[in-house]
Formats: C-alpha cells, structure tokens, sequence
C-alpha cells in the first residue's frame, strides 16, 4: 500500500503537513508516503489517498493528525474499518467523476516534484512530437484546429496569437506565461503550477518552439510561494535532464527558462503592464498599438499566454487538434477550469467541457448552496466580470453566452452567493479592489473607479441620492470606453451587471434606506426577539459598547441608538433570538 | 502618403504617421494633456480619442496610425462624451483655484489678487492698467465700493481680508497725481452705439466700446456726468473732484457726452436707434421706495435719494436738528452722515433688526456711531405723525429677531403692544430705490417693474437695444454689478456690431473646497486701513474722510494676499480644455488625492494637489534630460510625483533645467517670476536667442508691461548650460 | 519600533548576482526585504548606486507593488485575504476581530513588535475562506473565536 497526501496550498493550510508529519511518525514505511499536488476538492481538505497494490484508491478526506494511528492501521493491517469514518462518500466522490480533465489532468495524481512522476504518466512525449516531428507551423495549424482560446479571461485564439509573434520580424522573441492570477476567487492557475509543474514547463516549451522564441519566462504572483517553489524545482529538473536549455531532443531547437515573482499588482495581469513589471518597472500598461506580438518584452516579439492555456497544449498536440475540439460548443471549444467558492456546498476546482450550464457546475457538481438560503447570483470574471442572477442558472459555458449575461468567463472564478449577499455591496467589493489595483495611469481609471466606489459607498450607508444609478450608469460606460487597459475597461462590468439584475435593491438602498439582504450595517437594526431570548446574557457580554440591557433568564433589549452594529451579539446567540431588520 | 478624411475633410499624412499628428498637419484640433512630442507616447489622459468608422473601439490618437482611406470622427458625440466625463473627473481631483476667491466674487470679476500683488511690488502703473480691464472709474469706485471681494478674501481665515477697496484706490490715485493713464483705442470701426445714462454702467460700457473702436455718445438727464456717484455718494465718501478727472480720462478716449438730455423729452429709444448701430440702457433707479407707512406724504419726510441729490446740488432740503432715517443699508448711512454735517442734533437711524444684520459697511456703521449718530434698533415705523401738515414724531413698534428668513437673517417680529415714540423734526427714508417706469415704457418690464433684459446676453424686447445696470432685473445694486455688467454688456455689443452672439457667461473654472484649507502656517499680520478724519473734525465738514494710503502702508497691506490664485491661469492648458466642454465636476466630487505640499528652489516651486499625472515632468526629466529627479511615487489615485524618499527639490540633482515646468499642462510645476510677490499675470512670451558660453542659445522670456519676469532655458545648450537665475536674466536684460 | 542599523554586506552577494542583469529590480527589491524584513533607505541608495538606477526610479516601483514595506514589521505578519470567496464569507469579521483584539488596522504594527496586520489581495485559498497567512503559514475557515485563538497561541509562543 502507498499513502498520497494531498499538498496544494489549500491542503496545507487546512492541515495536510501536520497529517503528514503525523503519518511519517508512525511505523509506516517512509518510501510508501509521497504527495500530490491539489486534488480539487478542497472543501474535504486534508485528503490522504490509500492505494493498495492493485492500486486500487481509498480515499480518506477531512484527516486530522490524531488520524493518523488509525490510517496507519489501515495501512499496514488492512483494517479498513480503522477509517471508515473518513472515506469520501459516493455523493462526494461525484464531485471529481462528473469532471472532464485535460488541464487538470494530473493534478492530485501525480507528485509534482518528481520529473519521473510526469514522465512517467506520459509526460514531455508532446514536446518531443512536436520538436521532432512536426514544424512549427504545424504545431500553430494543430492548436487552430483545436479552438484553444485563452483562458486568462478575454478568449482569443491562442493560435492567432501565436502565428502573430510567429510572423513577426526578428530573431529575439519571447514566450511569456501569465501565472499573475490576481482575480479574486480564482486559483486554477496556483493548482495547475503546485500539482503539475512540468505541464505547465511543456505547454511553454511548445508554444516557444511555435512561435520561434528561444527565451521562455514565467511571470508568478508573489502571494503563491508554493508555486514559485515547485515551479523552480520542475525547471531544475527538467533543465538537468537537458528538456530546458540547448537543442532540446537533439532538435535542433533551444531554450532557457526563467521565472520571475510578481510583487503583488493586480493590474500586472495585463499583458503590456507584466512586460513593464518584467522589465523591473512599475506595472503600468504601455499604449496598444504596437501590440507585445510586434514589440513587447525588451521590445521584441513577445506572446503571452496564461497558465491554463498552455496546460491544454500538451494533451493537445498528443491527442490532436480534433479530439480537443470535439468539446464543447460552435464558438468554444474544450474544456474550462472553474474554481468554484463562496456559499456552494462542494467547492473546489471543477474542469468541465464548454457547453454544460451553470446549473451542472453550482448544483450538479457543485451540490448546491451550503446554506439554507436560496442562490441567489454567481460572480465570474471576478473584478472584471459580472453577477449572473439565479433565473440567467442555465447559461451555458461559452464565451459569448456569458458574454451577453454582462460577465465574462473570465479566468475562471465562480462565486457563489445566497440571499444574504448584498449586491450593491458586492459591487462596491469590486469596486474597491479595482480602485486599490488601479496603476493610476489613466484619468477614467485612476479617477473614475475612485469616484464609483464613492457613489456605491454612499449608496450602501444610506446616502444615495436620486440620479446616482443613472450617474454610476453614465461614468460606467465612459470608463469602460475611455480606460486604457483592460483594467479599467472591464472595471464597470460588476456594478453594470449587478444594476442590470438588482436595480430594485439599488432603489431600496437609495429611495427607502434599506438593504434588502441585511448586509450594509448602517441600514440595518438588530433587535431582539423577546420570545425566543432566554437571558442567557452572553449577547450583553459580548457587546463592546454595552449597549445590550437585561436581566439573567429574562429577555434583553438593545439599545439602538449605543448600538454600533458590528453584529457581535447576532453572531454570539445561540437561540436564533436576535435578528437583523 | 496615405490619404484618409478627417471630420469629413480630405487629409494627407505620410506613412506611419499617428492620427493626431495627421490631425496637426490639416490644422484640426485635437486636445491633449500627455502628449508632447518632446518624449515618448504615453496615453494617460485619454482626451486624444477619436472614432474611426469601422472600428468598435475608440481610439487614442497619440498612439494609432492612419491607414489609407481611414475615416476620423475628432467631434462625434462618444468623443466628447467621453472627454467630458474624463475632464470632469480630472477636475474633481484637482485642487486648485483657477483665480482667487476675491475676484470671483467681484461682480466685475476684477483681478484683485493680481493688482494687489502688483502693489506689493511697486508696481502701481501695472496694477492700475490691469484694474482699468474692468473698472473704468477706479479711484472713485475703491472709495464706493462695499467690496464684495473682501467678503470672499481668504486672508480673513487668518485674521482679517485685505484691503483691497483702500488698495484699489490709491493705485488709481497714483495715476491721477500724474500723466494718467489713457488707453490706446482701436481703429475705427465705423459703428455708433448711443448710451442713455452716465452712471457708472453707462460710462464704463463707453469706455470699452469706445477702446474696440466704435463711436459712442452718451446722453444724461443731469448737468454732469456720474449718475448715482455723482448726486447719490456724499462728497465725504467721494470728492467730486476724483470722480471728474476720471470721466475726464474716459472723455478722452473719445466718447461724446450729452447732458441735460432727458428721455422722453429729449429723445426716445427709438430716435436713438435711428441713428444708432446701437443703443444701450443704463438709466439707473433714481425714485426713492415707499415703506407704504401712514404719514410718509407729511412734509419733512423725505426720500433718502432725493435728500442726498438736494445736499450734493446745493439745495439741501431743511431737516432741523433732530432727524430720523428708516434704514440699514449704505444710503442710510450717507443720508444720517450727510444730516450730522449738516448740523442736525439729534440723528437716528431706524433699523427694524441688529447691528449684525445691517447691509450697510461695518466701518460705515462705526464711523457714523463715532460721529453721533444713535442706533435705534429693532425698531420700525408704525407711523409718521404730523401737526400742520409737518411732520413732528414717529411712531415705533419695538420688535424682536425671530426665527430666519429666506436670506438666512433672523426675520424681526413685533413685540405685540410695545412702541415708543420719538420726537423728530424731519425723517430720510433710505429703504431703497426703484426705476422710474415712465421712463422705459417703450421696453418690456419684468414682474418687479424693472426693464427686463438677458442676464448674459443684456438684449431687451427691442432688437439691438441692450440694457444694463439698476434699471433693470431686479433692479438697483451696488455700483460695482452695473459695472460688471456694462464691461460683459460691451463685449456682447461689440459682438452684435459684428453680427455675432457672445455669450458672455463666466466658462468653467476650478475652485477649491473652502472646507478643506488649512491656514494654520500662516502668521498674524493685522489689516491697515488708511488713516481718517478724526470723527470731531469729520462731523463738521465734508471733506474726504479717509486719508488714503501711504506707498509704504499699501505696500505692507498688499503684501499679506495669501496668492489663491493660480500663477499659470493664463497658459493653463488644463483649463483650456476644460472650458471647451461643458463640465459639471461636482456631478463626481470627492476625496482630493493629494494634500497640498509646497516644495520650492530658486526656479521652481510644486505644488501636487493640482497635479494631473500626465507624467510630462517624470518623463521629460527622465527621457530628455536623464536625471530622473523625480519619479511617480505609489500608485493608484493616491500617485503623485516627487524626489525619491519626499526629499525637497533642492536635495535632489534637479539642474533647474525648467523642461519640466514648461510641459506642466498646469499649475502644478512653475516657474517663479523675478517679482518678490508672486502674482499670476497675462505674461507675453518670446523665444530669443543668447549666447551661452560662446554657444548660441535659445530662452523663452515672458514679459508684462515691459518688465521680464522669467526666463525658462528653451533648448539643450540652455537646458544643460548650469546658469543661476540671475545669471539668465542677465542674458536677456 | 526601533529600526536597527542598517548592515550594508548583506546586500553584496545579491547585488553581485543581480545587479548586472537588467530588469532585475524587482528581484533585488525583493531580496532585499528578506534579508532586512523592508526596504532600508540605504538599501535603495547602494542600489542605486550598483545599478545605476535612479533612486527615484527605485523608489516608484516599490512604492508601486504592495508586497514591498519602508518600515521593519512585527514578528508575525497577518495577511488577511480580501479575495471575492472570503468576503461572501464574512472576512469584514475576522478583520474586526483583528483590530479589536491587537488594536492596530490595516498597515500598523502592535507597540510591543509583535504583529503586523496587511489586507491583501486573494490568497487563492478560497475553498477555505475565510484565509489569513501569519509569516508561512495559512489558516483557514476562520471564525472570530478561531481567530482570537490563534492569535493567543503565537502571543503566546512568542513570550
């Protein structure tokens, strides 16, 4: 039996270190324990696979280190009823089977710090392929075939993009990875780096050996050191085995790899203001035209792709330009990653073919809210994206289908939200996360998101005036036609869309001083409900500004006007006995 | 060559040119704010877009080439709307004030800051020129004046507003002691503008009439000219003396004056017309108001205006030794201060609120208190009671404030059965004036039966007849409004002469947010007022009581301007393109990025709250002179510019080249004049060669009124020469 | 806190490493505040001078990524997740508790040097939201009571 603990950033943080420090202090044999990248399903982190010699899998979710005598048990007498409590229910387990894994698809399989591991579930033979057997051209005509798009969000197809940078003049160019996920809510491309480096290593490589670039960059955000950690050991690996460097399968084709921390701006997601970060500059986007595919890093040809792109350009070339194409919808082809958060039941990351609906990723999948409250909205595309409102749930997956909701696929965030999610606050979110990542270039955008965020603050204290929904609307549509980058451009999109589907919870905000969902604290009261109160006292403990009066074993009172609502004594009740009105 | 249509103009542009420099070469207008052909592209500002056909994007001129047959929309209405909603946001987070709070608040939109500052340098010819732009009749209307522009002085946040009325004065005195100053008129036009009224509205749209060329004729009921600062301001306030030598400035440009010309009797507004290109209405309001009070038909009770106009044309009316004046304004105080000179006893002044709420000049109040005059406030007349036919008291109801009224002043109510009775010998009802109705009755009247003409454009019901001042609207102001309006009046007259329309709306300027000043750097220095009159002597005579100021008291008093105003109003870029479109900033106002930091040498002062981030300074400094002494510093709406670590400018390797301040679309960067007071001035700039260590050299020098202000280094020899300040001006000098 | 004196030599073999390759700013920023927990002035003024990168210049980018500090900060660094996913999951609570049990905001430091609290952009950790890193370690699916325990723990520890 061979034990695989389940290590992304997700699994370590609910504790899979802990677990695997327990495990290697029991007798178990230390060459039996190894570790995978991210499995998916992070709402049953830590994960520990059991694999028995037929290879068959056990699958032991939400492990806690004092499991760790009985796994061992598991391990080394057979005793499976030592963890009965802790293998993934059939229901659970449906979470991964209903899945179509191409990006992903070694992802929680294999131990991303071993080269051997990738190798050996047919890794690096598509590099080869493609170097050897193939022209550069014909790789280009195979990703055509294809449909591949990018996945950073805006959908363009990579081959365009390649045969742009391919055409262009020169003999200096460079192939750039996008690993700068910087939407909130969205972490496919940290999975797809900390589970399965090496993919990620020969997507690039053939992308490089396409659009005849001899220098490769991966440019990471500074918040995923795990990533940049094993991402660095992958390059090591692969160079030592001479996969990265000069004439790579003696084909005559060479080319380094470097790989380059962000330092944490957003706005460096763009491809002109990464090349300005690259170059050791402040992130500010440079003017299109010349687009990176004529002039972009240090000035040469440049093509810049994101993680999940170039994940699919290995199991492409491999299986064909048709086989990938064979998913998916007329306009969107394959598969997408979603990293599926907030009030959903199951949530994790989620690689379905294009053309299934939001229903079958939130509900089928996804398992449906959490919560006893009803779903109310999806956010994708994060600070660029929109809200989809519940009646828009059977959208399909497609860029132009979600395009005409007012989100946009995006990079592949899906957040779920229930009732108790206000939408003018959720707007206001964004709004302040673009306002902060603004690179203050731009007068639309260095201003006007400022000012929107200002509207939508005042519209969420209870000081919206009449006109401001028809103001916030106008400045939305300059910004997005006056901005500079796609930042600014797509800044509008989650008060457009939350607008287009929740004005009447705008209007409550602003006509009657109310939030409908009970969020926004200075328009809600709490009270207490007398009968349900049973003087247990702690609300009145808890409160930091005493403003919580009553005798032990009678009902209390609060005193509205000491009350700061800051919703201590709602969360401290025990008995349901204090609402938010 | 590529050929492409620009705003349906065929244009010819040579391969790989942008569409904006394509623009340039046909002379069509694009705005920009970043872009300078000096460093590279940049594309912040966003302004340059235009539409092409066929193309769903905007696009930034600065950056996207022609391409042949391309079809360019510079104007539609998605490129100004998206212009619009860019400057306004630019404004709503720009800090600054285009011109001072005091010359906004003066009707004529006088340049106090800038002749104040002018004073304070010695500069008295300068200052009286620029004072003469707006006010044709200066020494006489700084004694007048109720000086709106001190209400609006920031200076009185620190203690108290300068004296920029006394200032205003005795610069126009300076020029009346010697040769005085007489502008150069324009060549002829041919054009004849008839004038009815030589009031200060009449006189001062002949002035400027006559400065553009026309021909102009000014007709008046009265033996002289002056109108209501002639027969309505006693000799005390204002010698008549000052006011004749400054119509005779004003005849001298070459205006025709005819008096004891009645309208209505003389001539008609169409007899005029007739004659005329032009005619322009500017009668004034010279009927006293009723107070519609039992007893007001008595003998003794007299309208305050008709009172004074008996004083001034020597046949003051008897008013005996104890007189009452009904009123609170500035005529009551001329009328009882006129009564103490003339002997009475006994003066009061019958106000119906406080000493708070009186309209009238605080040192009005004060000087005639100093002079015997008794207050009786919170009173009003209940009734005039006579004997004979004469009257002999006055009945007052004593009143209380109570709560306030529209104007924000606490409406007094009576204080039910309480009155009190004074004995007098006459009564001056000083409550105001109105038109005389049967004057105008070949114009339309509004409501208030005042003539009614357009606010901006002054026309009335008769084509090319314009009226201005007391006489019309709503009716009689102070004389400064009249002026205001002639000076706007002349410039929408001329307009019509050439068959245009000139709005003559105030375009958009930035104000800052009063809330947000911070004065608390600013030390103490105690207004001067011009010595007076002691009030034993003054009582008796009607000599000027003000003694006007010193050289040295005017320039001490000059110097403590604060210097709202913006030093490069006149070549702001930013606010040029501002004024093109019709902005509403306040639609977004907010938090300001930047607090306001000053940072000076000897060339250069800073100021980022007015900053832009246009990056022209960064760049040039960097692209074009590769010394990078300042960066953009953060990011976001909080970026601004800066040295590394905030060090001042001095600390940094700035070799004052002055690119930076010349590319400054505002008044962010400047370049300090030679002046020791700073002040914003319509500078004349030329570009002239000097010789720099054996090296020709070009400047850019600007000039006012002769004198060079500031010498900005305008090309790589001078850029690098290493010069002082001094050093340059001594190139030009 | 008290900033210490500045030792220079442990710039040498980054600056040997990095200086001559261009674009490297970043980078060297980036070492720099590991070796010295900021960016000490003088730091960036011996960088300037290596690399012939205006001050001004340097001062712009790390005053641009917000990963970069100019002061020293507590022993413990909270990075609390403002990504999508944690605030539908009530991450405003957790930052109140926060500031009510150290009494410091975004961008402060407690008196005693203990703890410094940054808000940051998304973790990618949202499965578990709400997420904060203290230093290395995440911590996820965070209550307030959690929070307040957690803290406690490496006060605690510390002592």
């Amino acid at each position: 039996m061979r034990i695989v603990i389940g290590q992304g950033s997700c699994g370590i943080a609910a504790g899979a270190e802990k677990v695997r420090k327990a495990l290697a202090a029991q007798n178990i044999n230390a060459a039996d324990i190894s570790i995978t990248g991210c499995i998916g399903m992070c709402y049953l982190e830590p994960i520990v696979d059991v694999y028995d010699d037929s290879d068959n899998l056990t699958r032991l979710v939400k492990v806690s280190e004092n499991d760790a005598e009985a796994i061992a048990k598991f391990v080394n007498d057979g005793d499976k009823a030592a963890v009965e409590g802790l293998v993934v229910t059939d229901e659970d387990s449906e979470f991964l089977t209903k899945q179509t894994r191409i990006a992903l698809r070694n992802c929680g399989i294999i131990n991303p710090e071993k080269i051997e591991a990738y190798t050996n579930a047919g890794g690096y033979q598509a590099l080869k392929k493609a170097l050897c057997d193939m022209t550069p051209e014909e790789v280009i005509e195979v990703i055509k075939t294809s449909g591949l798009a990018g996945r950073g969000g805006a959908g363009f197809p990579t081959w365009f993009k390649w045969n742009a940078a391919r055409q262009s003049a020169g003999e200096e160019k460079y192939l750039i990875c996008n690993a700068d996920e910087g939407d909130p809510g969205a972490f496919m491309d940290r999975a797809v780096i900390e589970s399965d480096p090496h993919n990620l290593i020969e997507g690039m490589l053939i992308g490089a050996y396409a659009i005849g670039a001899k220098h490769a960059v991966v440019y990471v955000r500074a918040e995923y050191p795990l990533a940049i950690k094993r991402l660095k050991n992958a390059i090591a690996q692969a160079t030592e085995q001479g996969i990265i460097g000069e004439n790579i399968f003696g084909s005559g084709f060479s080319c380094d790899f470097t790989i380059k921390a962000g330092a944490g701006a957003f706005v460096c997601g763009e491809e002109t203001a990464l090349i300005e970060s690259l170059e050791g500059h402040r992130g500010m986007p440079r003017l299109k035209p010349p687009f990176p595919a004529q002039s972009g890093f240090w000035r040469k040809p440049s093509n810049i792709n994101n993680v999940e792109t170039f994940a699919n350009v290995a199991w492409i070339i491999s299986n064909g330009g048709e086989a990938f194409a064979a998913m998916g919808t007329e306009g969107s082809k394959g598969t997408k990653v979603f990293a599926v958060t907030g009030k959903v039941k199951r949530s994790g990351l989620v690689e379905i073919p294009m053309g299934k609906t939001l229903r079958d990723v939130i509900f089928d999948i996804g398992g449906g809210m959490k919560t006893d409250k009803p779903f109310k909205a999806v956010q994708m595309g994060g600070p660029s994206g929109g809200c989809i409102p519940a009646d828009l749930i059977d959208t399909v997956i497609d860029y132009k289908a979600l395009g005409a909701t007012g989100a946009i696929m995006g990079s592949g965030g899906m957040v779920v939200m229930d009732e108790s999610t206000c939408m003018v606050g959720m707007a206001k979110f964004f709004l302040d996360f673009t306002a902060k990542e603004s690179c203050g270039k731009c007068i639309h955008c260095r201003i006007g998101t400022k000012r929107m965020l200002e509207m939508l603050e005042r519209i969420t204290k209870g000081e919206g005036r009449e006109g401001d929904i028809e103001l916030l609307e106008e400045l939305c549509y300059s910004i997005k036609d006056g901005a500079l980058c796609g930042l600014g451009q797509t800044a509008p999109n989650p008060v457009l869309t939350t607008i287009k589907y929740f004005r009447d919870e705008y209007e409550a905000h602003i006509n009657d001083h109310k939030c409908p969902a009970g969020e926004c604290s200075d328009l809600i009261e709490y009270k207490i409900v007398a009968d349900k109160c049973r003087g247990c006292t702690l609300c009145a403990r808890n409160c930091p500004v005493d403003a919580i009066s009553g005798s032990v074993k009678k009902p209390h009172i609060i005193n509205t006007d000491k009350c700061i609502k800051c919703g201590k004594c709602y969360q401290s009740c025990r008995f349901g006995a204090i609402v938010k009105e | 060559m590529i050929n492409l249509t620009i705003n349906g103009k065929a244009v010819q542009a040579p391969e790989g040119s942008t569409i904006l420099e394509a623009a340039r070469l046909a002379d069509i207008y694009i705005p920009t704010l970043c872009y300078d052909k000096a460093v590279e592209v940049y594309g912040a500002c966003g302004l340059c877009v235009v539409e092409a056909e066929g193309i769903p994007k905007l696009l930034r001129s600065c950056s996207a080439k022609v391409s042949e047959g391309m079809v360019v929309n510079t104007e539609s209405k998605r490129v100004v709307q998206s212009r619009k909603v860019a400057m306004e946001l630019l404004m709503s987070a720009h800090d600054g004030d285009c011109v001072a709070p005091c010359q906004l608040n003066c009707p004529a939109r006088t340049d106090c800051q800038g002749y104040v500052g002018l004073i304070a340098n010695g500069e008295y010819e300068a200052a009286l020129k620029l004072i003469k732009n707006k006010i044709s009749l200066p020494a006489s209307i700084g004694r007048v004046c109720p000086h709106p522009c001190e209400k609006a002085c920031r200076r009185q946040n620190v203690e108290e507003p300068i004296n920029i009325a006394q200032l205003k004065a005795f610069a126009a005195d300076m020029d009346l002691k010697a040769d005085s100053y007489v502008p150069e008129t324009a060549p002829s036009t041919g054009k004849k503008v008839a004038i009815i009224g030589g009031g200060p509205a009449g006189l001062t749209a002949a002035y400027y009439l006559t400065i553009m060329g026309h021909s102009v004729t000014v007709y008046d009921m009265m033996e002289k000219m002056g109108g209501m600062l002639r027969y309505g301001i006693p000799q005390y306030r204002l010698p008549k003396e000052v006011l004749d030598k400054e119509i005779a400035i004003i005849e001298k440009t070459g205006v025709t004056f005819k008096n004891n010309q009645k309208l209505g009797a003389d001539f008609t507004i169409e007899s005029l017309k007739a004659e005329n290109d032009a005619v322009i209405v500017a009668v004034g309001a010279w009927k006293s108001s009723s107070m519609r009070t039992p007893g007001e038909e008595l003998e003794g009770v007299y309208g305050g205006i008709d009172f004074l106009r008996g004083v001034i044309k020597g046949n003051a009316p008897e008013i005996g030794e104890r007189v009452a004046i009904c009123g609170g304004g500035n005529t009551a105080m001329d009328a009882c201060r006129t009564a103490v000179r003339l002997g009475a006893k006994e003066v009061y002044v019958v106000y119906r609120r406080t000493r708070n709420e009186m309209p009238a000049d605080k040192l009005e109040i004060d000087e005639a208190e100093e002079e015997g005059v008794v207050y009786k406030f919170l009173t009003n007349p209940l009734s005039f009671n006579g004997e004979d036919g004469k009257v002999k008291s006055i009945t007052l109801q004593i009143m209380e404030l109570g709560e306030p009224d529209a104007s924000g002043r606490r409406r007094p109510v009576p204080v039910e059965g309480k009155t009190e009775e004074i004995a007098v010998d006459s009564v001056i009802l000083a409550i105001g004036q109105k038109l005389v109705a049967e004057d105008v009755k070949e114009l339309e009247l509004n409501q208030r039966g005042n003539i009614a003409a357009d606010e901006d454009f002054f026309t009335t019901s008769i084509d090319g007849v314009f009226a201005i001042g007391d006489a019309t609207n709503r009716g009689a102001s102070i004389a400064i409004e009249a002026i205001g309006e002639a000076d706007r009046c002349a410039k929408a007259v001329d307009a019509f002469l050439k068959g245009e329309s000139l709005d003559t709306r105030v375009p958009y300027i930035s104000k800052r947010d009063e809330k947000t000043i911070d004065y608390s750097d600013r030390e103490k220095q105690s207004r001067i007022n011009p010595k007076v009159l002691p009030p034993e002597v003054r009582n008796k005579s009607f000599d000027e009581v003000s003694l006007g100021f010193t050289e040295e008291e005017a320039q001490k008093e000059a110097q403590r301007c604060l210097e709202c105003g913006c030093r490069e109003y006149y070549k702001c870029k930013l606010l040029k393109v501002a004024q093109r479109y019709d902005i509403k900033p306040e639609r977004f106002a907010g938090e300001m990025p930047q607090k306001y930091t000053h940072d000076e040498n000897a060339f250069i002062e800073r100021n980022t709250s007015k900053c832009i981030l246009c990056g022209l300074c960064v760049r040039s400094c960097r692209e074009v002179m590769d010394l990078h002494s300042i960066g953009l510093m953060g990011r976001g709406f909080k970026t601004d510019v800066s040295p590394a670590f905030s060090l001042p400018l001095d600390q940094t390797n700035c070799n004052n080249c002055g690119l930076c301040v010349q590319l400054c679309p505002t008044g962010s960067l400047t370049e300090k004049s030679s002046l020791k007071k700073q002040v914003p001035l319509d500078e004349i700039y030329t570009d002239e060669t000097v010789e720099i260590n054996g090296k020709k050299a070009c400047v850019s020098v600007a000039r006012y009124n002769g004198k060079v202000l500031r010498v900005i280094p305008n090309d790589e020899v001078s850029r690098n020469s290493g010069l002082t300040r001094d050093e340059l001006f001594a190139l030009v000098k | 806190m008290e900033k210490r004196a500045v030792d220079l030599s442990l710039l040498d073999g980054v600056l040997q490493e990095y200086a001559p390759v261009k674009g490297s700013l970043i980078t060297i920023l980036q070492h720099t505040q590991e070796i010295y927990g900021y960016l000490p002035r003088e730091a960036i003024e011996l960088i300037s001078e290596k690399t012939g990168i205006a001050t001004s210049e340097i001062m712009g980018v790390g005053t641009f990524y917000t990963q970069f500090r100019f002061e020293p900060v507590g022993k413990y660094l909270i990075m609390l997740c403002q990504g999508t996913a944690c605030h539908v999951n009530s991450s405003e609570l957790i930052l109140q508790t926060i500031r009510d049990e150290l009494g410091i905001d975004d961008g402060q430091t407690t008196e005693d040097g203990l703890f410094s609290l940054k808000c940051v952009a998304c973790l990618g950790c949202c499965s578990l939201s709400p997420v904060m890193m203290i230093n290395e370690d995440t911590y996820g699916s965070l209550t307030p009571d959690k929070t307040k325990k957690i803290l406690k723990e490496l006060r605690e520890a510390a002592q």
